[in-house]
Formats: structure tokens, sequence, C-alpha cells
């Protein structure tokens, strides 16, 4: 009988990891041979960078491709022959969306001597704000919060896009100009990430004088549905819903709102705005408005040319990718800029070194994929213009290209 | 006393000797070797490990004397680490407190709040009285992610380094350091505990779990007791949570929520309940699995890939999985595995 209980047992917790395994594919295969390199000390030549990467956590769904990104960014870069003939070795590891995780993850990569971080999310990047600080390693991460863009109180950190408050101006901005007068609902993932641009929202309605009405609303994560959530804003008579959520959730609202026959246009900051939502939500994602600073593969900027390339070398379809691919890819990329440039000075390759390339390197051109991308030594806030999409015929339509904050 | 036919005591006096025999002795010795020994054979990475079992020991202890010894169930484990978190970070941070002090401070207040959410416990047991500490946990959760006063509307709080008697802790010897404060309180409060239960207030606890109406009948005031226990068990868990704040620097409320609970709880079962020495053990052996199940994965990645793949996944079932085990198969956990070993040498040849 004990036996029989414990193989069953173990049969379960098997079958449980297998399930989402498959989808795992080439490019987290070398996500962990990256990690295993690290294991064996890599040779003093190379030089490594630790990341960390949500692959099976809370924002999974959006955190995957943009590891994907990363990697295939370093397997490009090393085909080339790495940053002027010194490979990069990459050492990613999944922490599951935990702030403890990522933390060990930390400690581990430090062990292991990289010279800067690619962090993930928005409670950790500033979990870790200090740490980065006290071992000066350069750190960027998928958070755009706008604590993080303050050299004052994040030196390290390094913030490659328009901060989610950006983001939210740019969104209140086109909802101004479009309805002078109308309802605004927040609804935000219920963490630092979703919180990041609730207050600075409601400060810039005033600050512009705009007519807006103005609440926000916690989203419950594991949520199935968010009819409760509509109601609210229903009685708050919201014609917009400005969603600070992953794809997946967002997703979730836009296919109640289609079955409620509420009339409200979602407005997607750029960690809803993608492929996937479109894809899940479906006819109900037609019509709904995105801010998203990375363009997508399919609007066809110079910039994508060169991820289009090694992504037919490798057999791996872009399009199917999303933006968050091209983000991943052009994030590492700015972080490769800096050492190039850190390596052609001829400085020895250190974390406040690596900090001062990539506050003096000037704007890095990623080919229209994002503005270009420029740090200083007194605003770590990389670019402030994101384009602004609309969803018609399942696709990312561009309304606007490099929109900034109202001056 | 110690003899072949196991240990025999003839004076009340020995009996409540922490350590009866030679054997025990030479072992009190050789850990104590060991742990002068560790930190410096490990590097940071491994060091930091060492160091967060043994934060995780002292907040297991503290649950142990609550579940363990007196046999009240908490699921507010989480909740307690994080006011005397918060209350250290506060005390150090805004009032500007010499962190001793205020872990002090922090310990005084978490033993304050765990008195008063030990009230419901004069009133309920078992189950009742879990989702009485449940719902302490998910008041405390909400205060700590929804009051802005306590983190300035940031959603966390900044620690600043530890620093002892004016000596700020350099950033290189910072795990070697916080490895000997953490060493230091750890070893005062598991003697602490163990010698609590040597005591009459430690003997009432233990009453009040076997049966508490004979309790009350042969004198235990139950409500002192309860309420004690409470108090006491959750100052251990203030000390933890003011510790976690001091050495990670950062207070955040992702750390202290339900899970946290749950993993203590786990601890206490895997290591032994009604046992200070099980806590530490339980304590190393929860938080060693992940990263050791971490190097397997990377060993293994050729030939079980999902393993690395779905990592955080198969940490928490193998959690899950070992908190079972020990539940069919030696319910009184590691402490009580080891006592079975040493009687099996001790009474050798024979069977009892």
């Amino acid at each position: 009988m004990r036996p029989a209980m414990i193989a069953s047992l173990l049969m379960l917790a098997l079958s449980a990891c297998r399930q989402g395994g498959d989808s795992s594919d080439a490019e987290s295969a070398k996500a962990g041979a990256g990690a295993g390199g690290g294991q064996a000390a890599a040779a003093s030549a190379d030089i490594q960078i630790g990341v960390i990467a949500d692959l099976t956590g809370a924002t999974a769904d959006v955190g995957r491709p943009y590891n994907e990104g990363m990697l295939a960014y370093v397997d490009h870069l090393n085909g080339s022959g790495g940053i002027r003939s010194r490979k990069v070795v990459a050492l990613s590891e999944d922490y599951a969306y935990k702030v403890p995780n990522a933390e060990e993850k930390y400690k581990k990569y430090v062990q292991a001597g990289v010279i800067a971080i690619q962090g993930w999310g928005t409670g950790d990047s500033e979990a870790l704000r200090t740490k980065v600080k006290d071992d000066e390693l350069p750190f960027m991460s998928a958070s755009y919060a706008e604590v993080l863009t303050d050299p004052k109180r994040s030196p390290y950190n390094f913030v490659v896009a328009p901060t989610y408050s950006d983001q939210m101006r740019i969104a209140l901005d086109q909802i101004a100009a479009a309805e002078p007068a109308a309802q605004v609902a927040v609804f935000h993932h219920d963490s630092p990430f979703g919180n990041a641009p609730v207050a600075d929202g409601e400060t810039w309605i005033k600050e512009k004088s705009y007519q807006l009405g103005y609440k926000s609303y916690a989203m419950k994560s594991g949520a199935t549905d968010y009819v409760g959530l509509l109601q609210q804003a229903k009685s708050q008579a919201a014609k917009y819903i400005v969603i600070q959520n992953v794809s997946s959730p967002a997703a979730t609202v836009a296919r109640d709102l289609a079955a409620q026959k509420l009339g409200m246009k979602i407005v997607c900051l750029n960690w809803c705005s993608d492929e996937l939502f479109i894809k899940l939500a479906g006819p109900a994602a037609e019509g709904h408005l995105m801010v998203q600073p990375f363009a997508p593969p399919s609007v066809a900027k110079p910039g994508h040319e060169a991820v289009r390339a090694y992504a037919q070398k490798k057999g791996l379809d872009l399009d199917a990718k999303g933006l968050h691919f091209v983000q991943g890819w052009y994030t590492m990329h700015v972080m490769a800029k800096g050492i190039e440039k850190l390596l052609t000075d001829g400085k020895p390759l250190t974390g406040p070194n690596l900090r001062a390339a990539l506050e003096a390197q000037g704007p890095v051109d990623t080919g229209g994929v994002i503005g270009p991308i420029r740090f200083s030594a007194d605003s770590h806030r990389g670019a402030t213009a994101s384009g602004v999409y609309k969803v018609e015929g399942g696709k990312m339509v561009e309304v606007a290209a490099a929109v900034t904050p109202k001056q | 006393m110690g003899g072949a036919t196991g240990i025999h005591h003839v004076s009340y006096a020995s009996e409540l000797r922490l350590r009866h025999t030679r054997a025990e002795k030479v072992r009190a010795l050789l850990v104590i070797a060991f742990t002068a020994a560790l930190p410096w054979t490990l590097n940071n990475y491994w060091l930091s490990i060492v160091n967060s079992i043994g934060i995780a020991a002292i907040g297991a202890i503290g649950l142990n004397i609550l579940v363990g010894f007196t046999g009240q169930i908490s699921l507010g484990q989480g909740g307690f680490l994080a006011v005397g978190a918060f209350t250290s970070a506060l005390l150090a941070g805004r009032a500007g407190l010499p962190i001793p002090i205020a872990v002090l401070g922090a310990v005084l207040v978490t033993a304050l709040a765990g008195a008063l959410i030990g009230l419901p416990a004069l009133r309920l047991k078992g189950l009742y009285l879990a989702v009485a500490t449940l719902a302490s946990q998910q008041i405390i959760e909400f205060a700590i992610r929804r009051w802005r006063w306590l983190t300035d509307g940031h959603g966390f709080v900044d620690v600043r380094r530890l620093a002892l008697f004016g000596w700020e802790v350099p950033k290189k010897s910072f795990e070697l350091v916080w490895y000997w404060v953490i060493l230091a309180v750890a070893v005062v409060g598991a003697a602490a505990a163990a010698n609590l239960f040597r005591s009459a207030l430690g003997r009432s606890f233990m009453a009040v779990r076997d049966q508490d109406i004979a309790a009350a009948t042969i004198g235990v005031n139950l409500t002192r007791a309860k309420l004690t226990a409470f108090a006491v068990s959750s100052g251990y868990v203030g000390l933890a949570g003011a510790l976690t704040a001091h050495y990670t620097e950062i207070v955040t409320w992702e750390r202290f929520t339900l899970d946290v609970s749950i993993q203590y709880l786990g601890m206490i079962i895997v290591g032994g309940l009604g046992s200070v020495a099980g806590s530490v053990y339980g304590a190393a052996f929860l938080m060693l699995l992940p990263p050791l199940l971490a190097e397997l994965a990377v060993m293994l990645r050729e030939t079980v890939p999902v393993l690395a793949a779905q990592l955080p996944a198969v940490q928490v079932a193998a959690v899950g999985l070992v908190i079972i085990l020990f539940l069919l198969f030696e319910p009184r956990g590691l402490d009580r595995l080891w006592r079975r070993i040493l009687d099996y040498f001790r009474v050798w040849p024979f069977r009892y």
C-alpha cells in the first residue's frame, strides 16, 4: 500500500512538471547551458552577464519571449565574434517572479563574477536596487518604474524605455485629446509593478488641468474573470480602462468587456500591448488602444531586420515570438553597446566603468524599434517616446509613432 | 547514566541536564567546531544561504514554541515576521535608533502583537484557531500592502547597512559578519528556548498542549500560559523578521505572504514538532532543498531537461512531497529520526 502511494505521488509530481515543460524550446535550453557555464567558471576572457528571468511565474507569458530575445541577442553577438572578440556568457535562471528567489539568483551571479545584471520585475528590481549599488553592478530590468531612473536614488539602475508613468501620461494625453471629460478607470496588477504609474497618472491630470475622471482598481491575480471589477468601472461611468498588467489578464478584461457589451475602450500600457493580448482576446481585442515603446515585428522598422535575419537562420517565427522578443533583444543590445564602448576605450571591465560608459556612450540607435536610448550622469531615463497602436483586423496598427508626454 | 540498557537517572538534577551522555557532549563540541569552520569553507553564495537558514531557524523555533510545544496552531507566521521587519526598519530608519535597540524594539512589539492576536486562542482550538490566525495574517498583509505611511508610498522600505557600535559592516565581509551575528543570536535564542522548557512556564505550555482541561485542574492558568506562549513565540518570530530586514536591507510585503507561513509550518513538521533542535534541522533542510535541487538540475541538464526548465515548480513540489513523506513515515520529524539512530547505537546489540 505504502510504496504504491509514494509511486503515485511521484508520478503526479512528475506529470505536473512535464505539462509546462513541452513549451520550452531551443532558447531556454541555451539559457540553461549559459548557467552551466557559470558553474564551470567561464574563461576569464568571457564577459559574464547575469539574467534574472521569469519563465514560469506570474508574468511568464511575456517574460519567456523577453528572455528568449535576450539570449538570442547574445547568441547572435557571439556568432559574429562577440564584443571585440570576447565571448559574452549570459547566466540565465528562472526566478518565478518571487523576490527572495531573485535575491538568491543575484548572489549566485555576483559569486560567479558577472559584470552586469539583466533583471525583470519591479518588485525584485527595487529589492536589488541597493545591492547593485553596493556591488557596483549596472542593472537593467524590464521594469520601467520611475524610481529606477533617478541616479541619486538608484545609481546603478538603467531604464531603457519610457517609464510606466510616462506611458500613463501618454495614455491620458491620448484620452484627453479624444474625449476631454471622459471617466478613466485604471486596472492594475496588485504589486509594485502595477502600482508604479497609478499615483503619477493622477498627478498628471491635475498638472495638465484635464477634466478626466480617474479611479484605480487592483486586479486580483489568478482571477478567472473581471466582471466584478468591470461593474465597478461601470458605476464610475468609465469610458476608458487603462490596464497596467500583463497580457493574459488584460485579454480576460477585453473578453469580459465584449461579453457585457459595456462599450468601454481599453488602453494597454506596454506589458499588455502585444500580439498575445490580441491572440487571447480574439475579436474582443478589436478597437482597443496600446501604448507600446517597442515596435512589434508586424510594423516593419529597419531595426527588425537583424532580428528577423537571426530568427530565419535559427528557424524561429519572429511574428509568433512577438515584440517582447525584440524588446529583450534590444535591451541586451544597449548593455552590449556599453560594454563595447568600455572595451574600445581600453578601460578595465568593472561595474563603475561600465556605468560611466553607459552614461557617456550617447544615443544607441535601434533602427526605429524604440527611440534612440540615451543615458546621462543625471538621468537614467533612456527614452521618453512610445508608439501608440490600435488593434484592427487582429493586428497592431500604428496610430502615431514616437509620442512623448505633452510638455 | 548512559549505558547499554539506556539512560537512567538517579536524581532530578541529572534528569534536567541538557546533555546527558558523553557522546552528547562530544557532539556539542563537534557542532561548535563545525560552525566555527563553516564560513571559511564556503563562498559568499553558499554563506548567504547558511545565513538565511540561521534566520529561518530562529523563526522556526518561535513557531515551534507555539505549535509544537503549546499545541496552538498558527498560520500567522508571515504576518508576525512582517511586524518584526517593519518595526525594526522604521525604528532604525525613521527614529534613528541603533540597530541592536531597533531589533529589541521589534521583538517587544511583535510579542505584544502576538499576545493580542493570541486572544482568540482563549476561546478557540484547532481548526478554528487556525482560521483566526489566518485572518491575522491577511489583516497584517493588507496593512503592509495598503498602509502608505509605512513605506512613504514607495511600497518598500530601504534599510541602512548594519552598524555595530559605530562600525559599519564593509561590503567585502558582509556575509561573514552576518554569519557571526546570526549565529550568536540563534545560539542565544535556541539556548533560551531549550531552557524555557525546563522551567515551570515551559512545562505549563506542554500541559496545555497535552490536555488543557487536565492542565487547568492541576492549577495551570490557561489564560496566562496561552498568551505567554503567543508572546514568546511571536517575540522569536519578530526577531527573525527584524534580522531579515537588516540582512536583506529592504522590506517589502512580498516576503511575508501566506506562503511563508506555510513554509515555516513545513519546517517544523519536517524538523520535528515540539523540539528546539528539530526546528533548526527543519529550517536547514527546507532552505537547502531548493538550491541543492538547482545544482542537481544543472548536473542533470542533458538527461532530465524538464528539471531545469521547470525548476521553480519542481522546487515547490519537492518541498510538498517531503512534507507528505514525513507526515507518513516520521511525523515527529528529523529530530525523532536522529534520536532513533542514537538509541539504536546506544542499546546495541539489544533492540531496546
